[in-house]
């Protein structure tokens, strides 16, 4: 605690000479010219030597040439002893008399009582400590991302593809729009495309719940300082990481966030390391893939491949560094650590609000956009006798154009069209992958309910019961984050029939191991190209050059470790 | 003083917390603000308290929120020194 000492003695304050002489001058010229009465002398004078722009045109306007040239008279001959660093000396000096009579005036206690922040701070920011509990929160963020949103998606993408869809049909059925290709594009188009990707919205707002809380907490800016020693082990700057952090949200905002990196190598080096972060858009691929394949251990495949693009980068970057960003000396920084203090519903409502809100307006633009044209594709026949709008998906154009891509992907083990095909169209967004993955299987699915008759109370008793179920499972897998089960119901697989669907097509490309194909699938999702959003900031920050070396690199290494996956999983008899 | 703020950044070998920097030099956190804002109006120290996005295109996220974007203040403040 800081406390004030007995009476002290006034201290006068004076300037170092040569500048004193100069002010005292210069005072006095400015209190005799009536144009700069209206200031105080002194003031004004202390403003023209510290360079004040605004203060010395007022002087130049209205003092006069006199005036100006007394003042340049005497700027030159204190720039003959203070060189260019004047107001420098000056501000110095101030603040120099500030510290000498704070310290004069008040006792400091020799090492600060530490405050509640600093206490949780030593624990969470050891040397030791601080990465486990860095992942340990991080395992926390992916099971609630994860377990606890999964009734929910469950839940939203049943809405979608039951009453929704077939509220959709009625309507069209009833101003004689129905059965034709339009009940095809708003079904088989809008509703799978956008819908499968929206269903995910319960998972996005977990995520970004898990954020805020993270954020609003103070525990983001310790995350940083964690990290920064991970980083300078692998010879890397720690304030790398921190256009990291941000690219948990999304990679555009983490490459202009490079911008406060000091030189353009590391900026560049930073930017092409930036999209293995996994951003948020990759999330509803992970949580779609790994409830269909690992439904018990899905928390822990996406805490999993984020772990995995963390490590991936910290590689990546100490192999460039090594080589193409030849290691310069780090600079170090100061880092603010704000105080721990408990987070607002407000803060939190409204960062969740404004996160989501931006996914759902990308839902309807450009994720649509996307959607109507791989349903134009899947609509169009390229062979067999099928018509538009009325054949089947291995026969359409999207089928053929992405059989062109299959042999890439085969010995990856996901070589089959509708992966091949979701993966290409990824590259707009990688929300995508997962319209494109419901739209094609969609269209395969021959039990698809939406044409079903079923009354409106129905749909309405089914949708808020529907609801009501997924709450309380919601409430029951809380205490599983923990390690307690409450029984609670492990959540369907999104979509039965689109996860049958994807389970044998993996299982068939990768010849009965659709586990590691999936696994494969997921870790090239995690790093391959990013999205076109992402590669456009790349090169209006870094230059074509090293938006390509991105494009190409980021293929290429995403390619080899799901190779490594598949095919070191298949060595190890997995 | 204002040079020591200078010279303990390109000293230290790690990141500092400003409550660490305020106490190495044995000033008040609000008289160091005003020290560290004066260095980044000199274009010596560079603080990255708001993270500018700047990116567009609707792919970007960003781009829906153009007073600002969402994702932005995930990032803590930096303050660092420039070269």
């Amino acid at each position: 605690m800081t406390t004030v000492a007995a009476p002290v003695s006034p201290i006068p304050f004076r300037y170092p000479s040569p500048i004193e002489l100069e002010l005292e001058q210069l005072a006095i010229l400015f209190a005799q010219t009536p144009a700069l009465a209206v200031y105080p002398a002194r003031w004004l004078a202390i403003q023209a030597l510290e360079g004040d722009e605004t203060m010395l045109a007022e002087i130049e306007s209205r003092g006069g040439s006199a005036v100006t040239a007394a003042l340049n008279a005497s700027l030159e001959r204190l720039r003959a002893s203070y060189g260019d660093e004047l107001d420098i000396v000056i501000v110095d000096h101030r603040y120099r008399f500030v510290h000498d009579v704070a310290t004069r005036a008040m006792i400091r206690p020799a090492t600060p009582p530490a405050t509640l922040s600093d206490r949780i701070d030593r624990i969470v920011t050891h040397r030791w400590f601080g990465i486990p509990i860095f992942l340990a929160v991080m395992w926390v963020v992916f099971k609630l991302t994860t377990d606890v949103a999964a009734p929910l998606v469950d839940w939203l993408d049943s809405v979608l593809s039951g009453p929704i869809s077939r509220w959709v049909v009625a309507l069209l059925g009833m101003v004689g729009a129905g059965g034709g290709w339009f009940e095809s594009l708003l079904i088989d188009g809008v509703i799978a495309g956008v819908g499968g990707v929206l269903a995910f919205v319960p998972v996005l707002l977990s995520l970004y719940f898990a954020l805020a809380l993270l954020e609003d907490s103070g525990y983001m800016a310790r995350a940083a300082f964690v990290m920064d020693r991970v980083m300078r082990l692998f010879g890397l700057h720690g304030k790398s990481f921190l256009p990291m952090i941000v690219g948990f949200g999304c990679s555009v905002p983490a490459i202009y966030a490079t911008r406060t990196l000091d030189s353009r190598r590391d900026r560049i080096l930073t930017g092409l390391l930036v999209p293995f972060m996994s951003c948020s858009a990759r999330l509803p691929v992970y949580v779609l893939m790994a409830m269909i394949f690992f439904p018990a251990q899905a928390g822990q495949v996406i805490f999993g491949l984020y772990l995995t693009g963390i490590v991936v980068a910290v590689g990546v970057g100490a192999l460039l560094r090594r080589t193409l960003f030849l290691r310069q000396p780090a600079t170090p920084f100061v880092l603010e650590l704000p105080p721990y203090r408990l987070p607002t519903l407000r803060n939190i409502l409204r960062q969740m609000w404004e996160r989501t809100s931006a996914f759902v307006r990308k839902a309807g633009t450009i994720i649509l956009a996307t959607s109507i044209v791989v349903w134009l594709l899947l609509a169009t026949p390229v062979r067999g006798d099928g018509q538009f709008a009325d054949t089947p998906v291995e026969q359409s154009a999207f089928a053929a154009l992405a059989h062109a891509a299959t042999p890439v992907f085969a010995p990856l083990g996901f070589g089959n069209w509708e992966s091949s095909g979701a993966l290409v169209t990824g590259l707009i967004a990688k929300e995508v992958v997962v319209g494109t993955l419901t739209q094609v299987y969609v269209g395969n699915d021959e039990t698809a309910t939406a044409g079903d008759p079923v009354s409106l109370s129905a749909d309405v008793i089914e949708i808020v019961s529907g609801l009501g179920a997924a709450i309380s499972d919601v409430l029951r897998t809380l205490p599983g984050i923990v390690g307690i089960n409450l029984n609670a119901t492990p959540a369907e697989p999104v979509n039965t029939g689109l996860a049958t669907a994807i389970q044998a097509s993996l299982a068939t490309s990768s010849n009965g191991h659709g586990a590691l194909a999936a696994l494969a699938f997921l870790v090239f999702v995690l790093l391959y190209t990013p999205c076109v959003a992402t590669l456009a900031a790349s090169r209006h920050e870094f230059g074509l050059r090293w938006m390509l070396v991105s494009l190409l690199g980021q293929f290429a290494i995403a390619w080899l470790a799901a190779l490594i996956v598949f095919q070191g999983g298949l060595m190890l008899g997995v | 003083m204002l040079y020591q703020i200078l010279e303990i950044l390109e000293q230290a070998e790690q990141p500092l917390s400003l409550a660490e920097l305020s106490q190495r030099l044995q000033v008040e956190p609000s008289a160091l603000e005003g020290m560290i804002a004066f260095w980044v109006r000199k274009g010596r120290l560079r603080d990255t308290s708001a993270l500018s996005c700047g990116g567009t295109g609707a792919g970007c996220a960003c781009n829906a929120h153009p007073q600002g974007c969402p994702f932005s203040s995930a990032g803590p403040r930096v303050i660092m020194l420039i070269d």
